[in-house]
């Protein structure tokens, strides 16, 4: 952790894959250690690009990204990069070992950890997964949901301090979305990690802590998920749907009717 | 679509022969291709069978799954069969049809000639049957090494032949989304003639070729993710090591090849 408590600072962040269409401009936030950001916003304002930015996959064309107090730069980038796992959105296009505890270990080789190391993290953190019965199995006879627990676990076994999501529930279904919720639910209740998290999701933008919202290619909005749920016009340009819960709390109060206080409709 | 491949699939029965190293076993597999190359009569054809059939029994693996390996390929073992009549006419005359004339020869030589390429493909499944992916990986590794010399890296040939072996399902389910699409909007494969099949394949190559690269590219990023750097030293998560059962397989085969192609020169 940095001595500010800080996980990122970007300062002026701007980066453009061709000169004439900018995608990011003048991005500057503040990200601290332990906590859970979204970052949300329509399709195609630069999410994804963010995140590829602060997982070091690509430049910045103006201004810094800092990473615990480190300027991420070519000269650290490789330095850095164990600090920071990604999960992406296919798990199918992660998967690069060809059984699960292979897949697991091909971060730790990078590491060039000694095979008992690896045997004893890989098994660690596939019971925390809950996919210890599947360490054999080929990522071609899992179900979307495990490939994805598959992916967590590869990242999480490098034990990174910062873990970002892109997308990562966006191709999972119902049941499998819930169950990564409830990890990351329970990644944020150890206070071990610094989440970022690039979605669509109502619960999972609920859970975490803060929601950064991006247009155009700028923050339009840092507010409390609770916040950004409240503001219709902030949501529509979101293109996102507050969690039913809090849409019946709504319906319920235009109606002038008064909700009991021991009824919570809130995630937690 | 997984569950009909069998290629590249490891059955675990628990044999001696899984327990072999993977590196014995790629050798072994060389030793056995030089040996049904030398092969061009019946009983070395039968002397190879024996051979082959003691190794298959000796993994515990069912039969039928061997055969399951080969069938695939049984279109390229009846057109060498075929050729071979055709080619062969030395012996007597065994049949005729207009002007063309099956000579004992050319049956012979057809049988031996399919009956090799269904013995090679059957019994170097014991390969991937026994071995798992990432030990065949390390195994070819270890083989292959040598090829440092003339500047070849084993690493990074091996974690190509392993990606590409681990996406051949997911390639192939993808294919089989797109064809369903195509036929969603009536452009049914099945339902074309052969000429039209033709083209069609090209419109389904595209699309396929297309997503490959695209989850060629995330491929890329995860593999940066995880700290993936081309040619940055790296440990192995599979150990290897020989032992003297390794050296008996591995004696076993050459004493194979040897006798397959002495056979073939006396």
């Amino acid at each position: 952790m940095s001595e500010n408590g800080l996980a990122y600072e970007l300062q002026r962040v701007s980066f453009a894959y061709h000169p004439d269409h900018p995608v990011l401009h003048e991005i500057t936030l503040d990200i601290p250690s332990g906590s859970w950001v979204s970052l949300v916003g329509p399709n195609g304002c630069g999410k994804s690009t963010l995140a590829k930015l602060l997982g070091g996959l690509l430049a910045v064309n103006g201004g810094e990204i800092w990473v615990e107090g480190t300027r991420l730069d070519r000269d650290t980038v490789a330095r850095l990069r164990p600090r920071i796992g990604m999960v992406f959105q296919n798990p199918d296009n992660q998967f690069i070992g060809a059984t699960v505890e292979e897949d697991i270990a091909f971060g730790l080789e990078g590491r060039c950890l000694p095979r008992e190391q690896m045997v004893e993290r890989v098994k660690e953190y596939a019971e925390k997964m809950q996919i210890g019965h599947l360490l054999s199995k080929h990522p071609a006879d899992l179900s979307g949901g495990q490939k994805q627990r598959v992916a967590v676990a590869s990242i999480l076994a490098m034990e990174p301090g910062i873990i970002i999501f892109d997308e990562a529930s966006s191709m999972l279904d119902e049941k499998a979305r819930g169950e990564l919720l409830a990890i990351l639910e329970e990644m944020q209740g150890s206070g071990n990690y610094t989440m970022v998290s690039i979605t669509h999701d109502a619960d999972e933008i609920l859970a975490s802590d803060r929601a950064i919202v991006l247009g155009g290619g700028s923050v339009v909005a840092d507010l409390s998920p609770a916040e950004l749920f409240e503001d219709g016009a902030l949501l529509d340009s979101c293109r996102l749907i507050a969690p039913y819960r809090i849409r019946l709390k709504h319906a319920i109060r235009t109606r002038g009717l008064e909700l009991p206080k021991e009824l919570k409709l809130e995630r937690g | 679509m997984r569950n009909k491949l069998l290629f590249g699939r490891s059955i675990d029965t628990g044999s001696w022969v899984h327990g072999v190293d993977p590196r014995a076993k790629l050798t072994g597999m060389v030793l056995y291709l030089v040996a049904i190359v030398a092969v061009q009569s019946w009983i070395a054809l039968a002397g190879v069978a024996i051979f082959s059939l003691a190794y298959m029994l000796s993994t515990r693996i069912p039969l039928k799954y061997y055969l399951k390996a080969a069938k695939p390929l049984w279109t390229l073992m009846v057109f060498i069969f075929i050729v071979q009549c055709l080619a062969v006419k030395e012996g007597p005359p065994l049949w005729q049809i207009g002007s063309w004339t099956l000579y004992q020869a050319g049956l012979s030589s057809g049988g031996i000639a399919a009956l090799r390429m269904a013995m090679l493909v059957s019994f170097t499944a014991i390969l991937t049957f026994t071995t798992t992916p990432g030990l065949l990986n390390q195994g070819m590794n270890g083989v292959l090494k040598p090829l440092r010399l003339i500047g070849i890296s084993a690493d990074r040939l091996t974690l190509m032949m392993s990606i590409a072996l681990r996406f051949i399902p997911t390639i192939l389910d993808e294919t089989q989304k797109i064809v369903k699409a195509q036929a969603a909007r009536g452009a049914d494969l099945k339902e074309l003639p052969w000429k039209e099949k033709g083209r069609m394949l090209v419109s389904l190559l595209v699309p396929v070729t297309v997503s490959a690269f695209r989850r060629a590219e995330e491929l890329v990023l995860s593999m940066e993710s995880r700290g993936y750097i081309i040619g940055a030293a790296r440990s192995e998560y599979h150990y290897l090591a020989w032992r003297q059962r390794d050296t008996w397989f591995v004696v076993s085969y050459i004493l194979l090849a040897v006798a397959s192609v002495a056979y073939h020169w006396i």
